[in-house]
């Protein structure tokens, strides 16, 4: 039993970094329709720059600040490539961030190398209710838990949320009323690479990243915020942990190398039937 | 249809340069064009599939990767050459059909998405079977011959697969240009409109997926013949991405694009990789090179050129000869990444026949 609890903590660890990866989707789609293949780039961007920057010395914290500020950088520059150009479409827009992402493996491998690398979290476990579970996985859930409250106050109750979500339901009605729509674009993918970052720097310490993560990662964040339609956070979430608590159990009771397959069936099998429901729905050349 | 004098002379021209550069390029150089040839096939697949059905797939090097496991696995059990490479597009035709029922009612991103899950899937299977040699691979494969006739060296590998080229690109000729052919185009416009003309869209997609997948697969065994073992290290999620680029760069929908896009991308990638190499280079430059290639040439063409290379400069031509149709009006973005029907090929487009 105490075993079952410890691998469901870690599976709803892992998942809440798909969830973190699958909020960056989230955001960028709600707001700009385009669905952002680098996203997982900017975890493994984030990832590595905090590798450096702990290896220079700089504090724990506030190196990982620095490096989730470069994902950041990275998101507001891959949506100036994807959809600073106007009437650029979203499959346009899609095809361009898998372009930034051959980019970005160029730039990774010439800073970093290609060989993995990994960052020390927090070490040690502790006792949680008779249940002994890392401090690194705790830190991950807590840190997911309050970047969701802020995601859901920021597109609830502040004004520039409110502008982000116009933007994402009615991009001709948003810029009639005078919304800058382009640059709030910008401000959405920017969104995506913090949040991407985020999710980079919490995983590090429990994976080697190397730049070709990013595949797993992305792959993991869709399946989570397909779970909510790529549109609402709080699905995304749930469907992060669903999908994480699965993994670990597949790789905890069954067979190892079928773990991520357990996750890309889940993905499929959710949009096949979310296609199915409403076969006849869907917008032209999206 | 009627074809431009110009046009004529430039595929006949294309065809000449092909047959004679297996006889004079050296050993390095017949690796390349082996390289680039198979690699059309796959790309014209692709072409088809985005502009005609005006779907994506980044899970095209699945079929590649098929085909050249029937083919090994038949020629490993003693079954001839030649019927690998029937069995091999077969093989991987059908799996695409059978993929893409489920597949195919997915739409835009999630296709997309669906198509790379369907290469990490695929990816995850093969090292599971240990008859397919698992992660290791198979090894040994035997090269290519029909009856007592030694196809290995790089010469006749190189005239076997500029043949398996000129048979892909007649077949999509054929195919684009017939009935189907200009339903399919209609298809590509909008799906809707096309629906509602009676085009069966569901089963006119799914042919083409498997139309693709059946190039691919066998481009994939005769790959399998020349380089003798296959392992599923060799099929990277990036070897899709790179057919899609390539399909791009030439210009979706038209099959001419798709051979000028490959030979574009191949030979630059393959030039830079040669620099990279050079002495005092570090040892990832190559990677480094290749990467960057593709991801600026794909942002460029993408952003710049949304037609693709091939279009463009066909229509800029047509122009300069003054015959041509009007030039793409701004509104023309709008159709964004589902490529002008009518760009595709010399021709007005006509309203969709009814099949």
């Amino acid at each position: 039993m105490t075993q079952f609890l410890m691998f469901l903590i870690n599976g709803i660890a892992i998942g809440c970094g798909f969830a973190l990866v699958g909020s960056g989707l989230v955001a960028v789609y709600r707001i700009t329709g385009v669905v952002n293949f680098a996203q997982g780039m900017f975890a493994v961007v984030a990832a590595l720059s905090a590798t450096s920057f702990v290896a220079m010395g700089i504090w724990h914290g506030l190196a990982e600040l620095i490096a989730i500020s470069v994902g950041g950088l990275a998101g507001l520059i891959t949506g100036v490539i994807a959809v600073g150009k106007r009437g650029t479409q979203p499959l346009t827009a899609l095809l361009v961030t898998l372009a930034v992402g051959f980019l970005a493996y160029a730039v990774e491998v010439l800073v970093w190398g290609d060989h993995p690398r990994s960052l020390p979290g927090l070490s040690g476990r502790i006792d949680l209710l008779g249940v002994p579970v890392q401090r690194q996985y705790l830190l991950v859930i807590a840190v997911t838990a309050v970047v969701f409250v802020l995601l859901w106050l920021f597109f609830a109750r502040t004004y520039l949320g409110k502008v982000l979500t116009a933007c994402a339901s009615n991009p001709y009605a948003a810029r009639v009323v005078g919304i800058d729509v382009t640059r709030m674009a910008f401000i959405a993918f920017a969104l995506g690479g913090v949040l991407g970052g985020i999710a980079g720097v919490l995983i590090a310490p429990l994976r080697p990243i190397s730049f070709d993560t990013d595949v797993s990662l992305i792959v993991g964040g869709f399946a989570a915020a397909i779970f909510g339609g790529l549109t609402r956070p709080m699905m995304a979430l749930l469907g992060g942990v669903l999908l994480g608590i699965t993994e670990t159990m597949i790789r905890a009771y069954g067979n190892a190398s079928f773990a991520t397959m357990g996750a890309l069936v889940f993905l499929l099998v959710i949009m096949i039937w979310q296609a199915a429901r409403r076969p006849t729905v869907h917008k032209e050349s999206v | 249809m009627r074809t431009p004098l110009p046009v004529l002379v430039g595929i006949a021209a294309t065809a000449v340069v092909s047959l004679v550069l297996p006889f004079v390029l050296d050993r390095g150089g017949l690796a390349l064009y082996i390289d680039v040839a198979l690699t059309a096939c796959v790309v014209v697949g692709i072409s088809l599939l985005m502009g005609f059905a005006g779907q994506v797939s980044l899970g095209q090097a699945v079929f590649f990767a098929v085909g050249g496991y029937t083919a090994a696995m038949l020629v490993l059990s003693d079954v001839p050459a030649l019927v690998g490479l029937v069995v091999a597009p077969l093989a991987a035709g059908v799996l695409a059909l059978l993929l893409g029922i489920p597949l195919l009612r997915l739409h835009g991103h999630h296709l997309a998405f669906a198509t790379i899950a369907m290469h990490l899937i695929f990816l995850v299977v093969v090292r599971q079977f240990d008859s397919l040699g698992g992660s290791v691979g198979l090894m040994g494969i035997p090269a290519l011959s029909v009856g007592s006739v030694d196809l290995a060296d790089h010469q006749s590998m190189a005239l076997v697969s500029l043949g398996v080229l000129a048979l892909v690109m007649l077949v999509a000729h054929n195919v684009v240009a017939s009935r189907p052919g200009r339903a399919l185009r209609a298809l590509a416009t909008s799906e809707t409109a096309a629906e509602s003309a009676g085009v069966p869209v569901g089963r006119y997609k799914l042919l083409v997926f498997a139309l693709s997948g059946a190039f691919a697969g066998l481009a994939g065994g005769v790959w399998a013949y020349y380089v003798g073992y296959l392992s599923p290290g060799m099929f990277p999620v990036s070897m899709s991405i790179t057919f899609v680029v390539m399909a791009a760069v030439g210009g979706m929908g038209s099959i001419w694009g798709a051979l000028f896009g490959t030979v574009l991308v191949k030979v630059i990638v393959s030039y830079l990789g040669t620099l990279g190499t050079a002495s005092g280079m570090p040892d990832y430059a190559p990677a480094v090179l290749s990467y960057a290639v593709y991801g600026l040439l794909l942002i460029g063409v993408l952003l710049f050129l949304p037609h693709g290379v091939v279009p463009e400069l066909r229509d800029r031509t047509a122009r300069w000869f003054g015959r041509g149709r009007p030039a793409p009006s701004a509104g023309d973005t709008q159709n964004g990444p589902e490529p002008d029907a009518a760009a595709a090929e010399p021709e007005p487009s006509r309203p969709a026949a009814r099949p």
